[in-house]
């Protein structure tokens, strides 16, 4: 369970990202946050992992406020909690099969890692994340001869060595395609079911976040302006996307009826 | 060009003179008019050009004309002298009659103001007086040029100062005696293959100053080096050696295509001391000669070259390895996106910029002057000089190089729970290194190149040995090293573009 109490973010600059958010993630959830760009999304995953430090509030995970951590504990909460990216961040002139254990950094001992040394184990596991995400053929590739499909999947088996309890998703297929828009989210949703990891993954389009998502919040200006279960998503009208999103919002339109069938076919 | 050129700042501001006002003001201060007429950049630029034509051309004649006591006789002077500065008079005039009608023009606001002709007029004037101030005579470069061939010719084929043969001397010796004494002595045994000479007579007298002339002897040699030229010594029974002369002149004698040789000589003119009451002297009669013999072995030319290539290439390389090792450091504090944490931090990042910049403006012949002074002449010099070169401009590189990285795969590879040392080798290291292996290889290449010029003031390798052989008019030993520059710098230039293709 993880709990957000109070969480606020002010920056240097006096930009205020985050204003007083409360919510809670049960385990197992698969919890969409929609949001205008510059809402906070971003802000909001990454003082979760702590990469961005919040000005105030908790962050209560299993009972531990990870606001608070320091040092070595920080590093040891971060590697159970995987992080996938928007544009991917991989290292591009690194193979794939580098940035995938890249992943095991957390578990390993600085000196060997910084050698290049893994386990037998480590490797092994490297084999079956990229198995699992289909991306085994291009483990000796650059990253950058990747597709934005393909490098999204190196991205998720990343996450995965880390054995991750939790995956941060911060907008994970706004680079990509609604093709692989979909592919890119099934993958998410079978490490969510099968699994059991809680995903939290920021979406732009509501399609997407009536299919995949199990609960939404939305944020609009740094403060939260929805909380919605599994069924009330499906029943989100254009009124309450519109107090999220703004009067200038439009529906895109259904995206996942007509491509539906395809999905399964990409590569 | 458009019409209105220099116009559209200020082309809307109401002029507060008539035209023709305007152009009579343009007329007493050029640009003057311009400026009332609310076109005042215009004006004061057209001032500021004018002024610096005027004076520039003033220096020409003044320095052109410098012997005629009046301004009007240099003047003439510098015309017949310097025709193009009459070109620049004429032009001044025109242009400065034209700054007045521009002004008539530009007050009136007229859509078709002068702006393009002034403008190319101007141009054209600093263009002719560059012209002059440059001494630029393109007909020299026609004239003049086949001065330069032979030497050109020595120095873009110099190979036959590469080989050398070794010098032998070559010497054939026979007794003479003076005066004639019985006995007479006897001729040399003849050795075969060894030089050989004889002499009838083998005695004689030698030539006195009231008699003129001593007993002539006929000399004939063999076994000597064929075609080649052969002197006659003489080395008396005090074991003083001098050179036969005829007629006040040194005498040479050439052998034939067997080596063998004859000459008559006249036995020479000798003062013997009153001292001296033997009856006779016994002196050898010499016929020397230098042959290049032997096998042809390498000049000391070639030999220096090389060494001094290699010499060359070490230092470039030298260097490039302490700059390297001096400026990463350096350019972490100079990359801007690590340095803007903090004020303190921002401090140090210009202070470091500004000397890498200050440090980069001078040229590294120069730091190399300033090295000599503090470690003498030689490579180290070099060495050290092209170090301080390489750590500014690699040190701007890198940092550039740092500048411009992802900060993508450094946030993801701190999310997975690296640390900070994990979190630079996998996330830092493998975008910099690229380019700076790229920057790297483009240093050393500049290096080597630079390292054949820095001995021209003495800070070893090749540029050394070259500057002295062109001192000393050798320009075939110029062109050997040369040579050996334009070849390192070749495959230096095909290897770093090899090595930068695999990297990049």
């Amino acid at each position: 369970m993880l709990e957000i109490r109070h969480l606020t973010k002010i920056y240097d600059d006096g930009t205020v990202a985050l204003r007083d958010v409360n919510f809670q993630v049960p385990d197992g959830e698969f919890m969409v946050v929609i949001g205008l760009s510059g809402s906070g999304k971003s802000t909001l995953l990454r003082c979760i992992n702590r990469l961005i430090d919040p000005t105030e509030g908790e962050i209560l995970w299993d009972g531990v406020d990870l606001a608070k951590l320091k040092g070595d504990d920080l590093r040891n909460m971060r590697r159970h909690i995987g992080m996938v990216f928007q544009q991917f961040n991989l290292v591009k002139r690194s193979s794939v099969y580098n940035n995938v254990m890249a992943g095991r950094l957390g578990y390993s001992p600085t000196w060997r890692s910084v050698l290049g040394r893994f386990s037998p184990q480590d490797h092994e596991r490297a084999r079956q994340s990229m198995d699992r995400m289909g991306i085994m053929d291009q483990a000796y590739k650059r990253a950058d001869e990747l597709s934005g499909g393909q490098q999204q999947r190196v991205g998720i088996a990343r996450a995965l060595m880390q054995e991750p309890k939790m995956i941060l998703a911060d907008e994970p297929v706004a680079s990509l395609d609604p093709v692989l828009a979909h592919s890119i989210l099934q993958h998410l949703e079978r490490l969510n079911r099968e699994d059991g990891i809680t995903v939290i993954c920021s979406l732009h389009y509501l399609d997407l976040v009536q299919r995949y998502g199990t609960s939404v919040i939305g944020l609009r200006a740094g403060q939260l302006v929805y909380q919605g279960s599994r069924d009330d998503i499906r029943e989100l009208t254009d009124e309450q996307f519109k107090t999220i999103y703004g009067e200038e919002a439009e529906r895109i339109g259904d995206l996942t009826g007509g491509i539906k069938g395809t999905v399964g076919g990409e590569p | 060009m458009s019409s209105n050129f220099g116009k559209p700042i200020d082309a809307q501001k109401p002029s507060v003179v008539s035209p023709a006002a305007a152009a009579i003001i343009s007329l007493v201060v050029p640009g003057l008019g311009q400026v009332l007429a609310g076109s005042f950049r215009k004006g004061l630029v057209l001032l500021a050009s004018l002024t610096s034509i005027v004076a520039l051309w003033y220096w020409r004649v003044r320095l052109v004309g410098r012997l005629e006591p009046t301004f009007p006789q240099a003047v003439s002077k510098s015309f017949y002298l310097q025709p193009i500065l009459l070109v620049v008079a004429i032009g001044m005039i025109v242009t400065y009659l034209w700054i007045a009608y521009d002004a008539y023009v530009t007050a009136k606001r007229a859509q078709t103001t002068s702006g393009f002709v002034v403008w190319t007029l101007i141009l054209f004037l600093f263009f002719f007086l560059g012209w002059q101030i440059g001494d630029i005579r393109p007909v020299a470069l026609v004239r003049d040029a086949q001065d330069a061939g032979p030497f050109m010719m020595r120095i873009l084929w110099p190979w036959d100062r590469a080989i050398s043969r070794p010098e032998e001397l070559l010497t054939g010796t026979v007794k003479v005696q003076t005066p004639c004494v019985e006995p007479v002595p006897e001729l040399p045994q003849e050795v075969a293959g060894e030089p050989y000479i004889s002499v009838t007579p083998t005695c004689g007298d030698l030539s006195k100053q009231s008699e003129a002339t001593g007993t002539t002897l006929t000399l004939t040699g063999r076994n000597f080096a064929p075609n080649a030229e052969t002197e006659i010594w003489w080395q008396d029974d005090m074991g003083n050696e001098f050179r036969q002369r005829q007629a006040g002149e040194y005498i040479t004698v050439m052998t034939d295509e067997n080596g063998a040789f004859a000459i008559d000589i006249i036995m020479p003119y000798r003062t013997i001391p009153q001292s001296d009451t033997r009856e006779f002297a016994l002196w050898e009669l010499q016929a020397r000669q230098v042959a290049s013999l032997g096998a042809a072995e390498p000049s000391a030319e070639l030999l220096i070259s090389i060494e001094k290539m290699v010499e060359t290439i070490f230092l470039g390389m030298m260097s490039t390895f302490f700059g390297i090792i001096l400026s990463v450091p350096i350019s972490f504090l100079a990359a801007r996106n690590l340095m803007s944490t903090s004020w303190i931090t921002l401090v140090i990042y210009y202070v470091v910029r500004a000397i890498l910049n200050i440090i980069r403006s001078i040229e590294p012949l120069i730091w190399a002057v300033i090295a000599i002074i503090v470690v003498g002449l030689g490579p180290f010099a070099g060495i050290v000089a092209l170090t301080v070169h390489t750590i500014a401009s690699l040190g701007k590189l890198y940092s550039e190089a740092i500048e411009s990285i992802d900060p993508g795969p450094i946030e993801a590879i701190q999310a997975t729970g690296a640390n900070w040392l994990q979190t630079v080798m996998f996330a830092v290291v493998p975008q910099i290194i690229p380019p700076f292996v790229s920057f790297t290889i483009y240093r050393w290449d500049i290096n080597v190149r630079m390292s054949t010029v820095i001995g021209l003031v003495g800070g070893g390798g090749i540029g050394f040995v070259l500057i002295q052989w062109i001192r000393l008019l050798d320009y075939k030993a110029a062109g050997i090293a040369v040579w050996f520059i334009a070849l390192t710098v070749t495959i230096l230039d095909y290897v770093s573009a090899e090595i930068r293709a695999r990297f990049v």
